[in-house]
């Protein structure tokens, strides 16, 4: 048996996660079917701020400005939240297999947006309405599997993951009866946006998701040294001094409404929310103060790179996000959990 | 003062009474060991003094303050607790896990201060667990392990420290050995133990008070050397016991029947 990782290691695994972060920035601004460089981006973003003057012409402006700029950043927001999501929830379920979705909001936003863009358009588009639907779908299963196991967290978790369970499959069913009454089309729109995609994200829809996210994030990262006091349980967490309930409660509704509303920005993104946190524990060890801030930054950079390839390789098509995250973070992580033990949540 | 002063005490888990009316006055600097068959109710009754089990009836104080009127928080700086089975994280590393202790003292949002963090290598090295501060915790043995977990209790800088059957799992040895530590951290800071035992005579060697508790009930309460020759305790194990001196110490002995 090995260790736990030094500082100097988590210092290197910290830097270089900021550099993949700042190399998925400049990959989600540069790369696409229009070839801009790199410097002429630079340039121009400094004559944003007032240095020097602009380098590119309106049309590569409005490509790299309103185009890939709100589609990086939303993708930042996107994945930082979902991966800190994820490891909040596995360290208050001491669960490996816990993810941002555990408690039914992917089910009941996949239902939210089911129900708009098959009733409310009658199949005929994917309405504005989606996202709010979906939000509204995604918080209500949260709240639901709250209300049925939520007192049992007194004793332990297990009732709150079973309840999440069953409000899934409950909205996951409902969810597939109003596909088997649709049209082919509505369906296949359905799915699209189950697979989740950032091709539709605008400034309008950072600024909307960005409070939820900003705020949330900060409130899981706070929570970190909590987690580490509770992974030896509720009993000794409470006899030295964690209250135990209250920051399961605090944690578990920043998560979900942070993933609540990514969700319904860019519909269901996987992989991320499970995938990230884990690779950032075989890195840095198993404390929550370095996992899950190293997870928002890691989970950012995976999440743009990742787009970054969807849009990309079959362009002007694009390949569904969650494919892509999936396809490069099972690789990956079978990669460095060959490379190294397995560390306990 | 008390150091722990328990009035009256009921616990219940629904119908059947865990714990009944318990009234308990422990000074300062007393080892006081809870005795008692299985089932008696021995460790609901130091788990409610360490403020994880509500009384049904009648209170606790500890240093003359309610603990049910305290938060985590407030109870984490005046009762300490060893469990009978702690969990042990595997991947954190001993100083990290006996830092925890401090947690209650520095609060959830602020790091560690330089005074606590000398509380800890104080401690570290007072429990010969210096050399262990970089392992990781899931590869100590289990001598070693009890030690670090009844480091973080001391880290946590109390002046009541609550252990349930703290030698569990450990050799004769070991539990010498970790009982003689907490002894002398008895005599140096003058903690106050409230400790569960199943072995009578490291109870009985160890403890300035024993209390025979049995159906939940207090049936025995005394210096550790009248408790322990006591026929009520023969009685309530429901054998013959023997007490032997050998050098001065008490040794209980079961009998076969």
């Amino acid at each position: 048996m090995t260790n736990p990782p030094t500082r100097s290691r988590v210092a290197v695994v910290a830097a270089g996660t900021v550099v993949a972060l700042v190399v998925a920035i400049v990959c989600g601004l540069v790369i696409g079917p229009t070839s801009i460089g790199t410097w002429r981006i630079v340039g121009d973003m400094l004559a944003h701020v007032g240095i020097g003057h602009n380098t590119l012409t309106p049309l590569q402006s409005t490509i790299v400005w309103q185009y890939r700029a709100p589609r990086m950043v939303i993708g930042l927001l996107a994945g930082s939240m979902l991966a800190v999501a994820g490891g909040t929830y596995q360290g208050v379920f001491r669960n490996p297999l816990a993810d941002p979705y555990l408690l039914g909001v992917a089910s009941g936003a996949g239902l939210g947006a089911t129900f708009a863009i098959i009733d409310i358009s009658h199949g005929t588009g994917t309405p504005a309405w989606t996202p709010l639907l979906a939000f509204v779908g995604a918080l209500g299963a949260v709240t639901v599997t709250w209300l049925i196991g939520g007192r049992s967290l007194r004793s332990n978790t297990a009732t709150l993951i079973l309840a999440g369970v069953a409000v899934a499959s409950l909205l996951t069913s409902a969810q597939t009866f109003l596909q088997q009454q649709s049209s082919a089309g509505s369906i296949a729109r359905v799915y699209i946006w189950l697979l989740g995609s950032l091709a539709s994200a605008g400034w309008g829809t950072v600024w909307l998701v960005f409070p939820y996210v900003i705020v949330c994030i900060i409130i899981c990262v706070g929570a970190g040294r909590a987690l580490d006091v509770m992974s030896v349980g509720e009993d000794e967490s409470r006899s030295l001094g964690v209250p135990v309930r209250r920051v399961r409660f605090i944690v578990i509704a920043a998560s979900s409404l942070g993933t609540a509303a990514i969700v319904s920005a860019v519909g269901l993104v996987g992989f991320v929310g499970i995938i990230v946190p884990h690779i950032v524990r075989l890195l840095v060890g198993t404390s929550y103060r370095r996992i899950l801030p190293i997870s928002v930054i890691f989970g950012a950079a995976f999440l743009v790179f990742a787009d970054t390839i969807a849009r990309t390789v079959i362009a002007p098509s694009e390949l569904p996000l969650g494919v892509v995250t999936a396809l490069i973070g099972a690789p990956v992580f079978v990669i460095i959990l060959s490379l190294r033990r397995p560390v306990a949540i | 003062m008390s150091s722990v002063e328990v009035k009256d005490l009921s616990v219940r888990a629904g119908s059947k009474v865990l714990v009944s009316k318990v009234t308990l006055s422990i000074d300062p600097g007393t080892w006081c060991t809870i005795i008692g068959p299985n089932g008696a109710g021995k460790t609901t009754l130091v788990e409610t003094i360490a403020g994880l089990r509500r009384a049904s009836h009648g209170t606790i104080s500890i240093l003359g303050q309610e603990i049910a009127a305290m938060n985590e928080r407030q109870r984490a700086l005046r009762v300490a607790l060893v469990p009978q089975h702690p969990v042990v994280p595997s991947g954190m590393s001993v100083y990290d896990y006996v830092a925890l202790g401090r947690v209650a003292h520095h609060g959830l949002f602020h790091s560690a201060s330089a005074r606590d963090r000398t509380v800890v290598e104080s401690v570290l090295e007072r429990l010969s667990l210096i050399e262990f501060r970089e392992r990781d915790v899931a590869t100590l043995s289990g001598g070693e392990r009890q030690r670090m977990v009844l480091a973080r209790a001391l880290t946590q800088s109390t002046m009541v420290v609550v252990l349930d059957e703290p030698t569990t799992g450990l050799d004769l040895r070991h539990q010498m050995d970790l009982l003689e530590l907490l002894k002398s951290e008895v005599h140096e800071c003058g903690l106050t133990i409230i400790a569960t035992l199943h072995d009578l005579t490291l109870a009985g060697q160890f403890a300035d008070r024993l209390v025979l508790l049995d159906k939940g009930e207090v049936v025995l309460d005394g210096p550790a050397a009248q408790v322990i020759r006591s026929d009520e305790l023969a009685r309530r194990y429901g054998m013959t016991l023997r007490v032997v001196d050998v050098d001065g110490s008490d040794v209980v002995v079961p009998v076969r029947r």
